[in-house]
């Protein structure tokens, strides 16, 4: 090695130092003791007993989990098919070189997204009330025949909370898009153009192969993102800690967090949270896999 | 693109994409406007009116009506200010030392050869895709054992690794650190701290800037590891002392609505400012990577 | 070096800086004496005035009175339960919040027990009997009840007068919804109905339990065993459906809590509330002009001559074993809880009735009281007091609750399905559902190692 002669070998570890140290005592350690805790039961951290497999047993006929699984499947597939389309049609509406005032729009777009999701439950949790809400007075000013009484939080808890996410992300993902949109060689369009391509078959032949990669990314990260939904839904319903009218609004996380922090059950949250863990590596593994079929 | 004739649409095409942005950036606004606007209210005049009051002053809007009275009462009776300090130094110091750390870790393991380098970069990278909530739960067993449970210490020691800012150093400097600058350097004598500060870090400053904002947002806005960390109440950021305004002024909407301006007002403002940054930073990691 | 230093950065570091620097300069203050936890507005009115007066006989050990959210108080007072984080000396713990403290074993229940002090002290006699269920795990008492909560129904006396109609021959729950059944109405024309006659819905959460423990339905027994599946249970919650479901559904949920709450029921969203004392209070002091609007009258009954009242909330205030001077604040919490002058205030404040026994002959129970068009509310709660349904406790109350909600909410939605919308057509089902319940209920409390017979 050239190199080795005009650094010291600790050079490397000096810079990486703080970093690792910090890494080893609050990621890789965790790491490792959820894994053991998930064959314990606890209440806080101080009273600890070992039960074996016993979480894992329990688990598969806990309904409370299974509901929650269902309730992360179906956010995640809703949030999918609303958040993806979404981004890309404003990116779309955004990509054009003389559009007036494209900066302000983005910022504007992006804005909801700085919002920490304390601050976003509290404005929906004001603004989707029952008849006195601005969403169900307004649309029932607008349009006679919207019920005043629409139960946006106490019935449709998945409609609220999709579309709560959907003003909060559609903006981040957008500008993903729109980076990646910029970076579609304007030679490939006027070349279709040129070849009499509708707008449509310019962007199901030219721009969709292009951007394929970053929505491979996109796709990746709002599924992820999806199964990990946890503080918006806990903190709208927080009078039932999160568990909402009827359980619709308990997700994976949620089930965990409260296991953990409200009952001190540290083992029984690790369990879930290695369960999550597999999933989420597995959606990874599988999302890899079909990338690279399609560069084959 | 370029903005070549054959681009050009006819005027009714731009006029409708006009009127799709003007309308869905007008629903992305709404809420905000709504809020400022609860924000001035009184109490009393809260349900009175969609936006602001209305009475005989200009444009239909009882402009008398309108109060600050909501942000005297937070930063006067309630523990706002203290909160106020307490966000803007966990946010700050955090994201100075985490943007620091990953620039120094993303450093040495890019532009250095040693062995076991490949195992590491697999090992941090790996972790990835831990979800955050599987490891809250040892973390917070972990800093118990440590005394660190409500001290400020606690926020900031796990932040301080994030192994996806690691990831965007590692690339930034693989993409533009070349290795003959350092090595000239090392000829002419330069100390390693040296260069690291006076070469490495200028080159990748627009990464600097961008991720020092990603995670000064991402700590600002964090709501569940303070309240799980942060017992006593002047410790407590504004994320969790406003969303703890629900439960004694539930029946006050414009005192939280304004307690929620408040928090939202400052990360606003330093987007506004730095936003191309910001944006450039974000998406950097993804489309060029 | 200075070339790194974009705007941002600058920015962010002159805040990191300025923010150090005054965290330095502004440590956190500290109380000198007990600290005790309110999470009530009422409660903390009343403490900090007997806090003045104890504070003057004990300049060296006073108590600072803080008033906090529930959730806050739940998530510091386990904290400090689990992990030692910092801890008031006395905390006042709502009914919701005392389930996760004695989940663990009983030696790890963060407060002082009670149960010999009571004993030694003669107290126990003196304090209304079901008053303690929710307090006492495994036969240990680990709290003072702050009250009683007797049940009443609140409702708008003026449009039910209005309208001609004389609650006094309502008995039971159907002559309820029968005779102010011509106060439902569509007041604006537009098809729906703006008035409903009870203030519940599937997705009430406390108020299954309410209506349950009336009926002598319960979740637990006295061993602490659950006991959703009781067929009086399955009774219940079919005709609860019965109220909830359906194109005609008679009642309808405000949700109490939030100012938008205030505004449906000054409107008369609803014509009766289900009201145990503490609420009556608070309509009072939240809805000052709408005085000489309401009255209060028993809970009209399941069945003819039964019970007319039920049990909803309630209070206790233990001593965390964190505490330097247990001692000083139990002598705190005595003045607090079992004196005369106490019981007044909380009457006047909050309209709250004492659950001390030697307090309930006390004359200004018996002031008519002018927001309830004279009545002398008072003494009517009181009267209903020995009658309050007993409330064993559970840590696995939450869990309960929480199940019982879900079996009404489900039993709602079959009955839209099969359009069933009569009690004893929906009891099967709702056997079914509670026997589900029961099931998953008994898994949890199975899984918990500490509560097993062999780690009490």
């Amino acid at each position: 090695m050239k190199n080795s002669r005009l650094h010291s070998v600790w050079t490397p570890w000096l810079f990486l130092a703080p970093f690792l140290l910090s890494f080893t005592a609050f990621i890789a350690w965790p790491a490792v003791r959820s894994l053991m805790l998930a064959f314990e039961q606890t209440f806080g951290p101080r009273t600890i007993a070992f039960v074996g497999l016993t979480n894992f047993r329990f688990m598969l006929h806990d309904p409370f989990f299974w509901t929650a699984v269902g309730n992360t499947v179906l956010f995640t597939v809703a949030a999918v098919v609303t958040q993806i389309p979404a981004a890309l049609g404003l990116a779309l509406l955004l990509n054009r070189a003389d559009l007036r005032g494209r900066r302000l729009f983005r910022v504007i777009f992006f804005a909801p997204s700085i919002v920490g999701l304390a601050f976003v439950a509290i404005i929906y949790s004001i603004m989707l009330e029952k008849r006195t809400g601005f969403i169900n007075s307004s649309l029932h000013s607008l349009l006679p025949a919207w019920d005043p009484d629409f139960p946006w939080l106490d019935h449709y808890v998945m409609p609220s909370l999709i579309l709560a996410v959907l003003w909060l992300s559609a903006g981040f993902y957008m500008v993903y898009f729109l980076a990646a949109l910029q970076n579609v060689p304007g030679e490939l369009l006027d070349a279709a153009n040129i070849d009499g391509a509708s707008p449509w078959q310019r962007f199901r032949h030219v721009t969709l192969p292009e951007i394929r990669p970053v929505l491979n990314i996109i796709l990746l990260l709002v599924v992820t993102g999806s199964f990990q939904f946890f503080e918006l839904p806990y903190l709208l319903y927080n009078e039932t800690n999160g568990n909402g009218p009827d359980n619709k609004a308990l997700t994976i996380v949620t089930y965990l967090y409260q296991t953990g922090f409200r009952s001190g059950d540290l083992g029984y949250a690790s369990a879930i949270g290695w369960l999550l863990t597999l999933v989420l590596v597995g959606l990874a593994l599988i999302q890899r896999r079909l990338t690279q079929k399609e560069e084959l | 693109m370029s903005p070549a004739p054959a681009h050009r649409l006819l005027r009714p095409a731009t006029l409708l994409i006009y009127l799709l942005l003007g309308f869905f950036a007008l629903l992305t606004l709404l809420p905000f406007v709504w809020m400022i606007c609860a924000a001035v209210k009184t109490k009393e005049d809260f349900f009175t009116s969609q936006f602001l009051p209305r009475g005989p002053g200009f444009l239909g809007i009882a402009w008398d009506h309108l109060t600050l009275h909501q942000f005297v009462r937070l930063f006067r009776d309630l523990p706002v200010p203290r909160a106020l300090l307490n966000s803007i130094f966990l946010a700050s110091v955090g994201s100075v030392l985490a943007t620091l750390f990953c620039a120094m870790g993303g450093y040495g393991l890019s532009k250095f050869k040693f062995s076991g380098r490949q195992a590491l970069t697999t090992a941090i990278l790996g972790t990835v895709v831990l979800p955050g909530a599987l490891l809250l739960v040892p973390r917070f067993e972990t800093l118990y054992h440590l005394g660190l449970v409500d001290r400020y210490l606690g926020i900031f020691l796990p932040a301080l690794a994030p192994a996806f800012g690691l990831y965007l150093f590692r690339q930034a400097m693989i993409n533009s650190v070349p290795a003959d600058i350092l090595e000239s350097a090392r000829i002419d004598g330069c100390g390693e701290i040296r260069i690291f500060f006076q070469i490495v870090l200028p080159i990748v400053r627009p990464m600097i800037s961008a991720y020092l904002i990603i995670s000064f947002i991402a700590l600002w806005n964090d709501y569940i590891t303070p309240q799980i960390m942060l017992q006593s109440p002047g410790r407590q950021p504004l994320s969790v002392v406003i969303f703890s305004l629900k439960g004694l002024y539930a029946d006050d909407y414009s005192l939280m609505l304004a307690g929620t301006l408040v928090s939202i007002a400052p990360v606003m403002l330093l987007f506004f400012l730095l936003q191309r940054e910001f944006i450039s930073g974000l998406t950097s990691g993804a489309v060029k990577g | 070096m200075l070339k790194m230093f974009s705007p941002g950065l600058w920015i962010v570091l002159l805040m990191a800086a300025g923010s150090s620097v005054l965290i330095a300069l502004l440590p956190i203050p500290t109380h000198p004496g007990m600290e005790m936890w309110v999470f009530d507005p009422n409660h903390a009115k009343i403490a900090r005035f007997i806090a003045a007066d104890w504070n003057q006989g004990h300049a060296s050990n006073p108590v600072t009175i803080h008033l906090i959210t529930g959730a806050a108080i739940q998530s510091r007072m386990m904290s400090g339960f689990y992990s030692d984080t910092p801890i008031a000396d006395l905390i006042e713990v709502e009914r919701g919040m005392i389930g996760q403290v004695f989940a663990g074993p009983v030696a790890d229940v963060g407060f002082v027990e009670l149960t010999g002090r009571l004993d030694r002290e003669n107290l126990r006699t003196g304090i209304n009997g079901p008053s303690f269920s929710p307090w006492t795990t495994r036969g240990h008492i680990f709290g003072l009840p702050h009250d009683v909560h007797p049940a009443m129904l609140l409702y708008r006396a003026d449009l039910v007068e209005a309208a001609g109609i004389d609650v006094a021959k309502i008995e039971t729950w159907d002559d309820y919804f029968r005779i102010l059944r011509p106060l439902m109405q569509d007041l604006d024309g537009d098809g729906r109905v703006d008035r409903f006659l009870l203030n519940a819905s599937p997705t009430s959460i406390y108020y299954q339990e309410v209506l349950l423990l009336q009926a002598g339905g319960r979740m637990f027994d006295e061993m602490n065993q659950p006991t959703l599946n009781e067929p009086v249970n399955a009774r219940i919650i079919a005709r609860l459906a019965t109220w909830y479901a359906g194109p005609g559904h008679v009642a309808s949920e405000i949700t109490l809590g939030g100012a938008s709450s205030m505004r449906l029921v000054r409107e008369g969203y609803v014509v009766g509330l289900l009201a145990p004392d503490w609420f009556a209070g608070s309509i009072r002091t939240s809805l000052p002009d709408m005085a000489g609007k309401f009255k209060v009258m028993p809970l009209p009954a399941w069945e003819k001559g039964g019970r007319r009242t039920s049990v909803l909330g309630g209070t206790m205030l233990g001593i965390t074993k964190a505490g330097r001077t247990p001692e000083a604040a139990w002598a705190f919490a005595k003045q607090l809880y079992l004196s005369p002058a106490t019981a007044q205030r909380l009457y006047e404040e909050a309209r709250i009735v004492s659950p001390i026994k030697a307090n309930w002959p006390e004359p200004f129970y018996d002031v008519p009281d002018p927001y309830f068009c004279g009545q002398a509310i008072g003494r009517m709660y009181l009267k209903l007091a020995p009658d309050v349904p007993l409330r064993p406790s559970s840590p696995y109350y939450g869990l309960a609750q929480q199940l019982l909600n879900q079996s009404v909410s489900q039993l709602c939605a079959y009955a839209d399905d099969h359009r069933l919308y009569n009690a004893a057509a929906l009891e099967p089902e709702a056997r079914r559902l509670l026997q589900e319940a029961q099931r998953q209920l008994q898994a949890q409390m199975d899984r918990n190692a500490f509560l097993r017979p062999a780690a009490r």
